[in-house]
């Protein structure tokens, strides 16, 4: 057994994971993440996982070893933001070629890896692996380790080609490697027992940044947040953070959970997505912290800051809820978690159509649950054309969803906003919610979706194209009922 | 030296150089009568006041900055959309000099105008002669199939009666008596440009409709199924018309263009040069009378010429340059009632596609503010598009819009909610728009390229829509109108404001960490 499949094995066993602990011996073995569909159009692949949860690391140089396939199509592509150093935006690669696949482009690699310290110096090297020299056998682990004794740096290999598996086991595979090489490696200046790690957070426009300013009233430090807005040395440091806070269950619990095995860093799994969430955590964070020895006056100072930020938060709200009365709004989600979405868009007084549980765990299903009622109508896989007609059937007035959902919403005549990675505004912490609302409002009462709506003024409305689509879709289903 | 024979410096980098500089600040210094610059400074900053700008709208006598041109000029415009056809203004032949600089400058293509080039014994005793000696001339020289003849400021203030003088000019033999001289009174200090283009196109009809001046039978009009196109004085004539005659063919509409300008303003490079090219027939322009209906694209444009055209029992319809979804969605039903043709689905699917590309990019424009400058018609057209995608038109502004565009425009305001902070500005200039700039900022500014003077003294972008535009190139190309027309419109607006996040998120470690690849 190689040391990737050792490590796939390994990442699929996730205690903390609930849905996988109920798992029969053979099942986890198949592994936690669906088969791909041959010709389904489907999400990404392990690489791409592997290159977007570490890709905010923004002093590292991110350097692909593979075909332009790989960097050609990623390069610069994640909307998380930097406060200092830009060297994580520049396109790596090795681009290899023929040559390279016949004799080997382990050379090539190493001199590229040569050539990004001679040039940039960068504190940490990251090399990715992607399908074509996995398959060729390209050994990147050897060619990291003779590269980092050679140049005396740290070359950390990222071994999580595009076939092992899709985005999501890629994202733990990332994870794995930061166990494996970085994290512990350096020892902090200081510490203090106000010392935190944010897991799972990407900094995507900018949104750790809205939530940044709360901790530091609280004298909280992020010792290091992965990877939104990381630098190489603070990840290496991160072990001697007091406790843990949990973003992204699906990323990166795999990190959370073994930096508690081996640290002892007790961690929870939180959101700051949604006011109510928002204080939850930082709750939660006071409370891990007074429970590690940090001053137990923090969580009085928490719930003051609590109600200062709730107050504001609510006010700026206010305006919006006679706006939103009546509205519906259909969520599909893949990476932000459905649940803590829906209470943010609940405090606002939206209505809830569905919401998609798609990569939700059983824990998430019932907190969805707990939220929407019994009947709450949770959406599990589903095809664009499935989508299309719940769209319809829903009569949501507004569709929130990643990019890739979009035009399904737009042929439903329905109004979409982008709440996944590629959108341009930050929703995390109480100003976020209010941004989200104000985008919210924007899309709903933009006129564009009247023309939308309505077919062109010369159409027949009942032999448009659209009462065709649908006339398609609920005939057989007419027929099987 | 900072100027070398080896190395010669434009104008760009030389003056930048210390001789000039330290040259230019003794200049200011020593004979300059230099005013404080501490005072300069308190001025201009007053200038940006609310102060200020109750002092400015209260200006009477003095226009800064029109934002309009004269009537011959759109004479000019309106002449050279027909086939062979030479404008001719009577008058001097500064003015002519400057409507064929105006126009080249804004189409690069030569454009070719006559003068009888009226000189001070012209002013004082009339210019007959100059009217016999320049139709002869003309004539021999250019050999065109037609002449229209307007008039600059001179020539009306002196009261030339042009229906004689060409009369005269013909029993003197400067043309052939068949010879085809329409003409028009079209005097500067009344209206503008699209006075002129309206009293010009009206003349051309006049002439072929209604017996050439008393020389011929007038037409009897014997009804058909085809319709006349007006586009009216248009900055993008060359892209529109040609979209419009797209349009038209898709739809198998028989049609008209009256005034085809598309080809003369558009004439290949190839070795040959075309003093004349397409324009619309004059046998097109004499038969468009038997046509059912006529169509203006732009009602400011057509004020005299359409009721003119209604008078020979056409129904007329006019359009206030429409752009957009709406806008092209009212034109395309009219032509389909009026021509009892249906909208074919290749533009059923254009208009989907431009709806489709306004949900894609809606929330980059929703709610963001613009003020607005340019024609009456235009304004109207692009204020539409901008409700349309959610944006507030804050400030829209017309130098040559009357009381009744202002109207209009309250009413196209009061159609949407984003119109509710909007309001029109008729028979204002571009320094009233400086004013209201400062007070009453916006976010986006949209004119012709006089509004780059805005853009540089209040920070508001200017998007380049309009005429004239001098110091970009070839947007004459692209149509506005149709839908495609309102996708190019929408990716104008698209990019200047994409450019404008750019370019306030590009300093290295600074503002870069919002320099983002997708936007």
């Amino acid at each position: 057994m190689t040391t990737l499949s050792a490590t796939i094995q390994e990442v699929f066993n996730e205690p903390a994971c609930a849905k996988n602990a109920a798992k029969s011996e053979k099942e986890r073995k198949k592994g936690c993440t669906k088969q791909l569909q041959p010709g389904g159009a489907a999400g990404g692949c392990a690489f791409d996982g592997a290159k977007i949860a570490l890709q905010p690391l923004t002093d590292v140089a991110h350097l692909v070893h593979g075909p332009i396939a790989c960097e050609g199509n990623s390069w610069d592509n994640r909307g998380a933001k930097s406060s200092g150093p830009s060297l994580w935006r520049t396109g790596f690669t090795t681009d290899i070629n023929e040559t390279d696949i016949v004799f080997g482009g382990e050379k090539r690699l190493f001199k590229a890896i040569r050539e990004i310290i001679g040039k940039y110096d960068p504190p940490a090297v990251f090399v990715y692996q992607t399908c074509i020299p996995a398959m060729t056998g390209d050994d990147i682990n050897a060619v990291a380790k003779a590269a980092s004794a050679k140049f005396g740096k740290p070359v950390i290999p990222i071994n999580a080609p595009g076939f092992v598996g899709p985005k999501n086991l890629g994202n733990k595979l990332a994870g794995e490697a930061l166990l494996d090489h970085v994290i512990g490696t350096v020892e902090p200046e200081y510490t203090t027992p106000y010392d935190i790690n944010i897991i799972g957070e990407y900094n995507l426009s900018g949104e750790l940044w809205q939530v940044k300013p709360l901790l530091d009233a609280l004298g909280i430090r992020v010792l290091s947040c992965i990877s939104g807005d990381g630098r190489y040395r603070e990840v290496a440091q991160s072990h001697r953070a007091k406790a843990a806070m949990m973003v992204c269950s699906k990323a990166m619990i795999n990190v959370a959970r073994k930096m508690e095995e081996r640290y002892g860093i007790p961690f929870f799994e939180g959101s700051f997505y949604g006011i109510g969430d928002t204080s939850d955590s930082l709750r939660e964070i006071a409370r891990l912290l007074v429970s590690r020895g940090a001053p137990a006056d923090l969580l009085d100072r928490t719930e003051a800051l609590i109600a200062r930020e709730e107050a504001k938060a609510w006010a700026s709200i206010a305006p919006f809820k006679p706006l939103f009365a009546g509205k519906r709004v259909l969520l599909i989600t893949g990476g932000v978690k459905s649940w803590s979405v829906v209470a943010a868009l609940q405090e606002a007084g939206l209505e809830i159509a569905g919401t998609s549980v798609k990569k939700s765990t059983k824990e998430d299903k019932e907190r969805i649950k707990e939220l929407m009622g019994e009947d709450a109508h949770m959406i599990e896989d589903m095809t664009p054309r499935e989508m299309y007609r719940m769209l319809k059937d829903a009569k949501a007035d507004i569709m929130l969803s990643g990019g890739r959902s979009q035009f399904v919403a737009l042929k439903a005549a329905m109004p979409w906003l982008d709440i996944n990675q590629e959108r341009h505004h930050a929703y995390m912490g109480y100003v976020g919610m209010v941004d989200l609302l104000r985008e919210i409002a924007k899309t709903l009462f933009n006129p564009v979706w009247e023309q939308v709506r309505r077919p062109a003024p010369w159409d027949d409305p009942a032999d448009n194209w659209q009462a065709r689509a649908l006339a398609e879709i609920v005939a057989p289903q007419l027929a099987a009922e | 030296m900072t100027q070398s024979a080896d190395n010669v410096l434009d104008h760009f980098e030389l003056f930048r150089g210390p001789e000039y500089q330290n040259m230019l600040a003794a200049k200011r210094e020593l004979f300059e009568n230099r005013r404080d610059p501490a005072e300069v400074e308190r001025v201009r900053e007053w200038a940006k006041t609310a102060e200020y700008q109750e002092k400015n709208f209260a200006r009477e006598a003095l226009t800064i900055n029109p934002a309009k041109a004269c009537q011959p000029l759109g004479a000019v415009f309106a002449a050279v959309g027909f086939e062979g056809t030479l404008p001719f203004v009577h008058g001097s032949q500064g003015c002519v000099a400057y409507y064929r600089s105006h126009f080249s400058r804004h189409f690069k293509e030569p454009t070719s105008c006559v003068s009888s080039s009226m000189t001070e014994d012209a002013a004082v005793f009339g210019g007959l002669n100059n009217m016999i000696d320049g139709l002869a001339n003309t004539y021999s020289m250019y050999k065109p199939k037609m002449i229209a003849v307007s008039t600059t400021c001179m020539a009306e203030v002196i009261g030339d009666d042009l229906n004689a003088f060409i009369k005269t000019a013909k029993e003197k033999g400067s043309v052939p008596e068949a010879f085809d001289v329409p003409f028009a009174h079209t005097p500067a200090f009344v209206g503008s440009h699209v006075t002129g283009y309206d009293n010009a196109l009206k003349g051309i009809l006049e002439h072929f409709w209604d017996g050439k001046a008393g020389t011929a039978p007038k037409v009897e009009r014997q009804p058909n199924g085809k319709i006349n196109f007006i586009g009216g004085f248009d900055g993008y004539t060359v892209g529109n018309i040609r979209e419009i005659k797209r349009i038209f063919d898709l739809m198998g509409v028989e049609y008209t263009i009256l005034g085809d300008n598309s080809d003369v303003w558009d004439t290949p490079t190839d070795g040959e040069f075309r003093m004349y090219d397409g324009g619309t027939t004059l046998e097109e322009a004499a038969a468009a009378v038997h046509a059912k209906a006529t169509l203006s694209m732009q009602e400011y444009c057509t004020e005299k010429t359409l009721p003119f055209i209604a008078g020979h029992g056409h129904e007329t319809v006019a359009f206030n340059h429409p752009v957009g979804v709406a806008g092209t969605d009212r034109f395309l039903m009219e032509v389909a009632r009026l021509t009892g043709k249906e909208i074919p689905d290749a533009l059923a699917r254009e208009r989907g596609r431009l709806v489709d590309a306004i949900a894609d990019s809606s929330s980059h424009i929703h709610g963001k503010k613009f003020a607005l400058y340019g024609d009456p018609d235009l304004c109207l057209g692009l204020a539409g598009f901008l409700l349309e995608l959610g944006a507030e038109p804050t400030h829209v502004l017309a130098t040559n819009g009357s009381k009744g565009w202002a109207a209009k425009m309250q009413e196209l305001f009061d159609s949407s909610p984003f119109g509710k902070n909007c309001k029109a500005y008729p028979g204002r200039d571009l320094w009233h728009m400086r004013s209201l700039l400062f007070t009453e900022p916006v976010d986006y500014l949209i004119g012709n390229t006089y509004g780059k003077y805005l853009e540089r003294d209040t920070g508001t972008p200017l998007i380049r829509i309009g005429f004239p535009i001098f110091d970009r190139h070839h947007h004459h190309r692209y149509p506005v109108w149709g839908y495609q027309g309102g996708m190019n419109v929408l990716v104008r607006i698209l990019d200047k404001i994409f450019d404008t996040f750019d370019a306030n998120t590009n300093i290295p470690s600074k503002s870069d960490y919002s320099f983002d690849i997708i936007r």
